[in-house]
């Protein structure tokens, strides 16, 4: 408690410091300076970022972030976990230093934090028992046939399901992506919405009691960018890891380490993908 | 995997897990007892700011959910620039909730110790400050500790809760073992069974024995 | 970060209609205490011995484990028995169990508190059992009772922000998801804790009154 008071304290000279000067590193980059560990805070979302048996940082996001950082030459990392809906929050609280979860770049998200330039891009699937017995391919069937979607609070996909106008009454929203697959195996729930690498990997879990359906059967607005968030107070730290990432991204590194998480050459973004857009939509 | 692989790949994460589980344990009760003797003593204060300031704190912290509480300390309280590690954020919580509880079982006992105590005391010339700490209190032990000794044990089950701001307690390891292995029974039943252990084996045998020694302490004291 | 009122009037009828989700829970969890108390305690009162040593290992474990751990069990563990369980149903249940554990103590104390000589007295007159319980030890082990059933009626009121874990859609569940789709935190959880405190301040002073009024109604006002 008194290391938490002293660095809150420094950090409160700190920011007095830049108020007066006007100059100066940003906090994040000032905390690393002084030696301390980054922390990546991410929640539990196998293949994307999840903790192994020792806490450690696993999935395809923190895999290449951790290259982004090699990169910058930070090797002192700390791992986080948390709920997902507490991820930005969390950030916000200074309880990690940037979320390496997998977060789509949505407007509504840059409103309260920064995101790095995009990692690649991803879209959603349904997740349904295998043979697709209501024959779920969009948001409409949910509505037509009564069935009970299941998603995560904070998920992107809630917003995307009540603007495809799916009633809260089918909607059946819990912790995060082991909970989703529980309504699923408990037949809580007839049909889940998530990410395609998600849904994919429940599927490899379950072996065969479900299938994914075809994500380009989702609306093309639902397809997004993910991106690295950060502070909004954090810019220069923003800057470097930007530049660093445009170094290897799709490199040799970059692809060695996402590999084992099912992450290819297609999920890479187009040159031309920028937060700035991604931001807006 | 048979039971006893599981047992034998995760043992060293449940350990941790129960080991922050008792750390957590551990400070709430040392912070829940602080918080019990200021607001027990302050509701028997005479001063009629102290006892209205101490029913304000105890009715508040009674009267709201204890999660309720944790995530306020939590994800709010930073956002005021008061931040605190996810576990110290837990000991807090905790132990601001317990010892609202713990006041009013520590007020009882002080108001059952008989009258013609504090009329002695009173009568030796004692100060107030000497007559609590010499007379009135090692007196309310054997009220208070059967009471206190059901509120530790709520308090340890209670310890669970800090799994959900992401303290790596033995909550914690269960929910992270059933997300990757999804060997729900096993994850959470073997936290049941510790939690069990816990509280049948090591806390409640201890607080017996506190009960027994303030028990003859106080059978000593009358003899001699 | 501000208070905004305008935010807050914005979600409260959201809050508000899951407050009432909230009280539904813990009336009905507490409904199932009450009778769960009840199984547990002729469970332990019968004289066929095994069943009382069962029953009390059984209680005693609920009673010493976390009711968190126990909602994710029944949650999670159920549907591998084959018993699916929805997110109300499994909190119910839980609930109810906890619960009961404690309900059973609460009974027992207060029929503890009625004197040997009343039951051998109904024995004396030739009272049968059902008279014998509802003319004279009920109305004996009632005030005695009454509080605790009272204090566990707002236990599991308190208790409830839990069952949002496993993603029943109470107060604290929506808190959580209002907060993820503003990510304003500040007025949802402090929202949640002032609805909190104006139900459980007033219901406490309620069953205070009605323990004093049972109390005068049984002549024990002096005591």
């Amino acid at each position: 408690m008194l290391k938490t008071f002293r660095t809150t304290a420094l950090a409160a000279i700190g920011g007095a410091m830049l108020f007066v000067t006007g100059a100066g590193a940003d906090p994040l980059s000032d905390r690393i300076n002084a030696g301390d560990p980054i922390r990546l805070g991410f929640a539990t979302a196998i293949p994307w970022a999840y903790p192994g048996d020792g806490g450690e940082p696993l999935g395809f996001v923190n895999a290449l972030t951790l290259v982004v950082l090699e990169e910058m030459g930070i090797t002192n990392y700390e791992a986080s976990v948390n709920e997902w809906a507490g991820l930005i929050p969390g950030l916000q609280a200074n309880r990690y230093d940037i979320i390496t979860g997998g977060m789509y770049i949505l407007k509504s998200r840059c409103a309260n934090i920064n995101f790095s330039d995009p990692i690649g891009l991803f879209g959603d699937a349904f997740l349904v028992p295998a043979g697709n017995p209501k024959n779920i391919h969009t948001y409409q069937d949910i509505i037509t046939t009564g069935a009970k979607l299941v998603t995560g609070a904070g998920f992107n996909t809630v917003e995307a399901a009540k603007k495809e106008g799916v009633p809260d009454s089918q909607m059946m929203l819990v912790a995060g992506e082991v909970e989703i697959l529980a309504a699923m195996k408990a037949g809580r729930a007839d049909a889940a919405v998530q990410t395609f690498f998600g849904a994919m990997e429940h599927v490899d879990k379950t072996d065969g009691q479900f299938e994914v359906t075809d994500p380009k059967d989702l609306p093309v607005w639902t397809q997004n960018w993910v991106g690295i968030g950060m502070r909004k107070a954090d810019t220069e730290f923003l800057a470097a890891f930007n530049t660093a990432m445009a170094k290897v991204i799709g490199g040799e590194a970059w692809m060695a380490a996402t590999a084992p998480y099912g992450y290819t050459k297609y999920q890479l973004p187009a040159a031309d993908a920028s937060t700035e857009f991604a931001c807006t939509r | 995997m048979s039971y006893f692989e599981f047992i034998a790949t995760y043992l060293p994460k449940l350990l941790q897990g129960t080991v922050n589980t008792g750390l957590v344990m551990l400070g709430a009760t040392l912070l829940a007892i602080s918080v019990s003797l200021v607001f027990g003593l302050m509701r028997l204060s005479r001063s009629r700011v102290s006892q209205v300031l101490a029913t304000i704190y105890i009715e508040f912290f009674r009267g709201t959910s204890l999660l309720v509480q944790l995530y306020w300390v939590y994800y709010v309280l930073p956002l005021m620039g008061v931040s605190f590690t996810a576990m110290t954020s837990g000991i807090l919580a905790l132990g601001l909730n317990f010892g609202a509880y713990g006041a009013e079982i520590f007020r009882g006992s002080v108001q059952a110790v008989p009258r013609a105590q504090w009329e002695a005391a009173l009568a030796l010339n004692m100060s107030p400050m000497l007559r609590m700490r010499r007379i009135i209190i090692p007196q309310t032990f054997p009220i208070l500790l059967p009471p206190a000794a059901n509120l530790t044990v709520e308090l340890l089950k209670a310890t669970a809760l800090v799994a959900l701001i992401s303290v790596v307690d033995l909550m914690f390891v269960a929910k992270q073992i059933n997300a990757t292995t999804w060997m729900s029974a096993q994850a959470f039943g073997t936290a049941l069974l510790v939690y069990y252990a816990m509280a049948r084996f090591v806390l409640t045998p201890f607080l017996r024995w506190l009960e027994v020694l303030a028990a003859r302490k106080m059978g000593q004291d009358q003899g001699s | 970060m501000q208070w905004r009122w305008d935010f807050t009037f914005e979600i409260l009828p959201r809050m508000l209609w899951a407050t009432g989700n909230t009280l539904l829970a813990a009336l009905i969890g507490y409904a199932i205490a009450l009778v769960v108390g009840l199984i547990f305690l002729l469970l332990q009162q019968t004289r066929f011995r095994p069943v009382n040593i069962i029953t009390r290992e059984i209680v005693e474990f609920i009673r010493s484990t976390p009711l968190l751990v126990q909602l994710f069990f029944v949650y999670f563990v159920a549907p591998q028995f084959g018993l699916t369980l929805s997110a109300w149903t499994s909190a119910m249940i839980t609930i109810g169990l906890h619960f009961g554990t404690y309900m059973s103590e609460v009974y027992r104390g207060g029929l503890n508190a009625v004197p040997k000589g009343q039951w051998e007295a109904c024995r004396a007159l030739n009272m049968g059992p059902v008279r014998t319980y509802f003319r004279v030890i009920l109305p004996q082990a009632l005030p005695v009772a009454l509080p605790g059933m009272g204090n566990y009626l707002i236990g599991i009121f308190k208790d409830t922000p839990m069952l949002a874990t496993i993603g029943v859609a109470e107060l604290m569940h929506t808190a959580n998801a209002l907060g993820a789709e503003t990510y304003r935190y500040l007025e949802p959880y402090t929202m949640v804790g002032f609805i909190f405190l104006m139900i459980s301040l007033p219901t406490a002073a309620g069953l205070r009154k009605l323990e004093a009024a049972v109390a005068r109604a049984q002549g024990k006002i002096k005591r």
